[in-house]
C-alpha cells in the first residue's frame, strides 16, 4: 500500500482506489467518450446532407455508424451514470468506499484503457462496420475481415470484464455497508436505481460477454458458431437481445434515478407513490429480462414466441406509466424552483415519454414489420437512450457543487438547456418525420432531404450545447463563488450533510439512522474484545458478525492508493491488443502428427503483444495478491438480506452468479444449434471414458478442496499443503487428459475446430470451445491453487482460512459446469 | 457455520461418484433404458451431483438462504434464455 498523493499529483489518479476519485475519473472520461462519439456522429449527419453523399467513403460510413452506437452506449451513457454512482452511492448509503476499492479502480481502468483499444482499432485496418447490433453472419472475419474489426470485439470485452467487477462491487456495497438503521426500502431513489441497474447488468453482461467470447473465439481461432448454417445467425440474435434488451434499462435507469432525486429536490416535495415506485422499478427489471424476441420479429422464430414477447413488451409499459405518472403528481404537489438541474430532468420525462410512445409500435408485430429497419427505430431509441439520459446532465449540474466545491453559472447552465433541447428535437424529431429513411444507409429518397438537412443542422446545434457545459463547469471550477454543504433548498439525501467536496473518509462519526434521521455517532475507538459483545452485535438483529474479528482495524487506517489496478487493466489491454492480430500472425501447416504440424510466423508483433500483455498479467495479479491494501467492512451496517455473509464471499456469490450466466450461454448455444440441426442426427464425437476419468478426477479435486479447508480451519499446515497439493496434481492430470483426448480426436479421428467427418463442422467448434472455456477455468484455478499454496507453505492460512474457502467456491464451481458438460458432450 | 466433519465430506464424495457413474450406466447398457430415459436418468443424476455440491462442498447448505435465491434466479435466467430460444426455432 502506498499514501495517497494530492490532487495535483498526476500519479494520484494513476493509485488512487477512493470512490470520489474514481467517481470524478469515470465522469471526466466518459465526456471525452461523449466528444469522440459525438463528433462521429456529426460526421454522419454531414453524410446525410444529401441523398449519398460522399463526406465519407461507404465502409468508413458503416465504421462511424457502428463505433457511434457502441462508444456511446457503452462507453459514454452507462459510464457517465456509473461516475455519479460512484461518487454518491457511498455517500447516500452512508458507507466509507465502495466494497471493494481495488476493484473499482480496476474497473474504471477497464472501461478506460478498453476505450483506447476501441479507438486504436481504427488504425488497424479499419474498425467493426457491423453496426453497433454485430449482427451474424456480418460479424464473422470472411464479411469483416480487418484486424480491427476483432479488436473492436476485444475492447468490448475488456470493456464488459470490467462492469463485471464494478457490478459485483456495487451489489455488494449496497448490500454490506447501509448506515445503521438504513433498510433498503429507506435508500435513496438514486440509489434504489442504481441497485436495479447493477442487479440487470450482473445478468445481462455476463450474456454480452459470452456472446463476445463467442464471436472473438469465431474471430481468432476459426470456429464457426456465427457463421454455421444450423441457426448461427439466430443464435446471435438471441444471445445478443438477452443481454441487448435489458441494457436499454440499464442504461435507463441511472438517469431514472437522477430524475427521482431532482424532482423532489426542485418541486420540495417527497416523491408521490414512492414504494410503488420501487416496486415499479424491481418489476422493470425482471420484465426486462422477458421480451427480447420483440427484438427479433423481422425472423424466422415462431409466432408463438413472438406474439408471447409482444404482451410481455406491452406489459413492461405498465410499470413505466406508474413512474411516469409519480412524477408528474410530484410536481403537482410541489412547487416548482426551474434551476438548471431540474429543467433537465424535467426534459428528459418529456423526451422519454414520446421515446416511450413510439416504443409501443415496435412492441406490436405487425406495426414492426413496417417500422423496423427504418429511421423510426433510430429515432425511438435515441429519444429513449439519450432523452432518458438528458437527466444525466441534471445530475453533472445538481452534483457539481458538491463534487467541485464551487458553483456552477445558472445563467449559462440554462443556455444550455435551451440550446440542448432545441438541437435535441431538431434532429431526432426530424427522424419521425422521415421515418421511411432506410436505417444505416446513407442513400435515401430526395423527398426526405430537407428533414435531414434540419437534421444536421440540429445536431451541429446539439454538439455546440455541450461546449457551454464544458466552458460553464471549467470557468466555475477555476473562479466560482464556494459550493456551501448544501446548496439547494430541499433535499433528502446524506451528501448534502458533509462538506462540498466531501473529505476523504466521508465522515466525521458513523452514519447512523436508528433514530430514523440522520446522525453521526462519535465513538471512542473500540478492541476486538470490546467489539464482540459490543456495536457489532447490535446489527442486523443480532446475526454473527464473526467475520468482522477477522480485520484487525482497529490499529490501521483503510488504504486508498494502489498501483495494480491500473497496472492489472494495462497488462490486459496489451494482451488484448496483441491477440487482436494474433490470428493474422501465424500460418500453420496441418499435417499427420502433432510433431509434423508447422508454425511460420508471419508477424511477431502481435503475438510478442500478446507474451507481454499474458506475462504482465499473472505479475500484476499476483502483486494485487500480495498487496498490504487494508479495506475493512463497516462495523456496524445493515446487510439484510444478506446479513452473516461476510463481504469477500458475498461479492464471490454474485461473481458466481455472473458465471452461471456465462455458462448458461454458452450451454444454451450448444443446445439451440444442436436442435436447430436435428437433436437425434448427432451422435458424440468422442469416447465416453476419457470423459467418465475426467468427471471422476474433478470430483476428487473438489473432496480435496474442501478437506484443504477443513485442515486449514483445524490450522493443520500440512494438512492443507498435502490437500491444495494434491487438488493441483488432479487439475494437471485433469488438463492432460483433456488435452490427449483433443489430441486423438485431432490426429487419429480427424476432428478438427472446423471438420468433422462425423456430422456437422459446427458440433466439433461447439465441443472444442466449451471445453476449452471450461478448460481455461480450470487453469485460472490452477493459478489460483499455486499461489495458495506457496502462501500455504509460508504458513499463511492458519489464522485467517477464508481465502482457501472463496477459492473454493470458484473451484467447486468449475467442477458443477462440467457435471453439465461430461453428459451434453459425451454421452447425449 | 458450514461443517467441518470429513465423514460428511467423504459420504458427499462417494454419493458424487456413484452419481456420475449412473450417467455412464444410463447410456452404455441401451438394451435396458431408452434413449429418453437414459437422458432423464442423466439429467436428474446431474441436477443431484449439482446440488450436492453447491449445497455441502460450496456451503450454501448452511448459508443464509438469500444466496440460495441468488444462484437460483442466475439459474432460472440461464434456463429462460436456453428454452426460449429453442422453442423458438422448433
Amino acid at each position: 500500500m502506498s499514501e495517497l498523493p494530492p490532487k495535483t499529483s498526476v500519479r494520484r489518479w494513476l493509485v488512487t482506489t477512493n470512490h470520489k476519485d474514481v467517481g470524478i475519473l469515470y465522469t471526466v472520461t466518459a465526456l471525452f467518450f461523449l466528444i469522440m462519439g459525438g463528433m462521429l456522429a456529426l460526421l454522419i449527419r454531414l453524410q446525410m446532407w444529401e441523398p449519398g453523399a460522399q463526406v465519407l467513403s461507404g465502409i468508413a460510413y458503416n465504421e462511424a455508424v457502428t463505433t457511434h452506437g457502441l462508444i456511446m452506449v457503452f462507453w459514454f451513457l452507462s459510464p457517465f451514470g456509473f461516475g455519479f454512482a460512484n461518487y454518491f452511492v457511498p455517500l447516500q448509503i452512508g458507507a466509507d468506499d465502495l466494497a471493494f476499492p481495488r476493484l473499482n479502480a480496476l474497473s474504471y481502468w477497464m472501461f478506460a484503457l478498453s476505450g483506447i483499444l476501441m479507438g486504436i482499432s481504427y488504425f488497424q485496418g479499419g474498425t467493426l462496420s457491423t453496426g453497433w447490433t454485430m449482427y451474424a453472419p456480418l460479424n464473422v472475419p470472411m464479411y469483416t475481415p480487418s484486424l480491427g474489426s476483432t479488436g473492436a470485439i476485444l475492447a468490448l470485452a475488456m470493456f464488459v470484464i470490467g462492469i463485471t467487477a464494478s457490478t459485483v462491487n456495487f451489489l455488494t456495497t449496497i448490500h454490506h455497508s447501509r448506515a445503521e438503521g438504513m433498510g433498503l426500502m429507506d435508500m435513496p431513489l438514486f440509489t434504489w436505481s442504481m441497485l436495479a441497474t447493477v442487479y440487470m447488468m450482473l445478468f445481462a453482461f455476463a450474456a454480452l460477454l459470452a456472446v463476445a467470447l463467442i464471436l472473438l473465439s469465431d474471430r481468432i481461432l476459426g470456429s464457426i458458431y456465427f457463421s454455421a448454417t444450423e441457426g448461427g445467425a439466430l443464435l446471435w440474435g438471441h444471445l445478443f437481445w438477452f443481454f441487448g434488451h435489458p441494457e436499454v434499462y440499464i442504461v435507463f435507469f441511472p438517469a431514472l434515478g437522477v430524475m427521482l432525486e431532482l424532482f423532489q429536490s426542485f418541486s420540495g416535495n417527497r416523491l408521490v407513490g414512492r414504494k410503488w415506485v420501487i416496486i415499479a422499478i424491481c418489476l422493470i427489471s425482471i420484465q426486462s429480462f422477458l421480451v427480447w424476441t420483440h427484438h427479433m420479429f423481422l425472423t424466422t422464430i415462431n409466432l408463438e414466441v413472438k406474439t408471447l414477447m409482444m404482451a410481455t413488451s406491452i406489459g413492461i409499459s405498465l410499470p413505466f406509466d406508474l413512474v411516469v405518472f409519480s412524477l408528474i403528481y410530484t410536481l403537482i404537489k410541489g412547487r416548482i424552483r426551474f434551476t438548471t438541474p431540474f429543467l433537465f430532468a424535467f426534459g428528459a420525462l418529456l423526451l422519454f415519454i414520446l421515446g416511450g410512445i413510439t416504443g409501443v409500435f415496435l412492441g406490436a408485430i405487425v406495426l414492426d414489420y413496417e417500422f423496423r429497419g427504418t429511421y423510426w427505430v433510430v429515432a425511438h431509441f435515441h429519444y429513449v437512450m439519450f432523452g432518458g439520459a438528458t437527466a444525466l446532465f441534471g445530475g453533472a449540474y445538481y452534483w457539481f457543487p458538491k463534487m467541485s466545491g464551487k458553483m456552477y453559472d445558472e445563467f449559462l447552465g440554462k443556455v444550455h438547456f435551451v440550446v440542448f433541447f432545441i438541437g435535441f428535437n431538431a434532429v431526432y424529431f426530424s427522424m419521425f418525420l422521415a421515418w421511411e429513411t432506410p436505417r444505416r444507409v446513407f442513400d435515401y429518397d430526395p423527398a426526405f432531404q430537407s428533414m435531414h438537412r434540419f437534421g444536421t443542422i440540429g445536431a451541429f446545434v446539439l454538439g455546440l450545447s455541450f461546449f457551454i457545459m464544458f466552458y460553464n463547469f471549467a470557468k466555475s471550477y477555476v473562479s466560482g463563488p464556494d459550493a456551501p454543504d448544501n446548496p439547494w433548498e430541499y433535499t433528502r439525501t446524506a451528501e448534502w450533510a458533509v462538506p462540498s467536496p466531501p473529505p476523504l473518509e466521508n465522515w466525521g462519526g458513523r452514519p447512523s439512522y436508528a433514530s430514523g434521521k440522520l446522525e453521526f455517532v462519535s465513538e471512542a475507538l473500540t478492541t476486538p474484545d470490546d467489539d464482540h459483545d459490543g456495536p457489532a452485535a447490535a446489527t442486523d438483529g443480532g446475526h454473527g458478525e464473526d467475520h468482522i474479528e477477522s480485520y484487525p482495524y482497529w490499529d490501521k487506517h483503510a488504504s486508498h492508493a494502489s498501483i495494480w489496478p491500473f497496472a492489472l487493466s494495462l497488462a490486459t489491454g496489451i494482451f488484448f491488443f496483441g491477440l487482436s492480430g494474433v490470428a493474422s500472425s501465424f500460418d500453420i501447416t496441418t499435417a499427420e502428427t502433432l510433431a509434423g504440424t508447422g508454425i511460420t510466423v508471419s508477424n511477431p508483433v502481435y503475438p510478442i503483444f500478446t507474451a507481454i500483455g499474458l506475462v504482465g498479467l499473472i505479475w500484476t495479479a499476483v502483486k494485487w495478491g500480495l498487496e498490504d491494501f487494508y479495506a475493512p467492512p463497516m462495523e456496524i451496517a445493515e446487510r439484510w438480506p444478506f446479513e452473516g455473509v461476510e463481504k469477500v464471499k458475498l461479492g464471490m456469490w454474485f461473481f458466481l452468479a455472473s458465471d452461471v450466466i456465462v455458462f448458461g450461454a454458452f450451454i444454451s448455444a450448444a443446445v439451440f444449434i444442436r436442435v436447430a440441426a436435428g437433436w437425434y442426427t448427432w451422435e458424440p464425437l468422442t469416447d465416453s471414458l476419457p470423459g467418465l476419468i475426467n468427471t471422476f478426477v474433478l470430483l476428487t479435486s473438489s473432496f480435496t478442496v474442501i478437506l484443504a479447508l477443513v485442515y486449514a480451519r483445524r490450522k493443520s499446515r500440512a494438512g492443507l499443503i498435502a490437500n491444495l497439493v494434491a487438488t493441483m496434481l488432479l487439475g494437471f492430470t485433469f488438463l492432460s487428459i483433456k488435452l490427449w483426448e483433443w489430441h486423438h480426436e485431432i490426429y487419429d479421428v480427424g476432428v478438427t475446430l472446423t471438420q468433422n467427418s462425423h456430422g456437422d463442422p459446427v458440433q466439433a467448434t461447439i465441443y472444442y470451445v466449451t471445453t476449452g472455456l471450461h478448460g481455461i477455468h480450470v487453469v485460472i484455478g490452477l493459478l489460483i491453487a499455486g499461489f495458495l499454496l506457496v502462501r500455504a507453505w509460508n504458513g499463511a492460512y492458519q489464522e485467517d482460512s477464508r481465502p482457501v474457502e472463496y477459492f473454493g467456491l470458484y473451484w467447486h464451481f468449475v467442477d458443477i459446469v462440467w457435471v453439465i458438460l461430461f453428459p451434453l458432450f459425451y454421452l447425449f | 457455520m458450514a461443517s467441518d466433519s470429513i465423514k460428511l465430506y467423504a459420504l458427499v464424495y462417494v454419493a458424487l461418484v456413484g452419481l456420475a457413474t449412473s450417467k455412464f450406466v444410463f447410456f452404455e447398457f441401451d438394451q435396458f433404458f431408452t434413449y429418453e430415459q437414459a437422458f432423464a436418468g442423466t439429467m436428474g443424476a446431474a441436477a443431484l451431483k449439482g446440488a450436492l455440491i453447491v449445497g455441502y462442498y460450496q456451503h450454501l447448505k448452511w448459508e443464509n438462504r438469500s444466496l440460495t435465491y441468488l444462484m437460483a434466479v442466475a439459474l432460472a435466467f440461464a434456463l429462460l434464455l436456453m428454452a426460449a430460444a429453442t422453442y423458438s426455432i422448433t
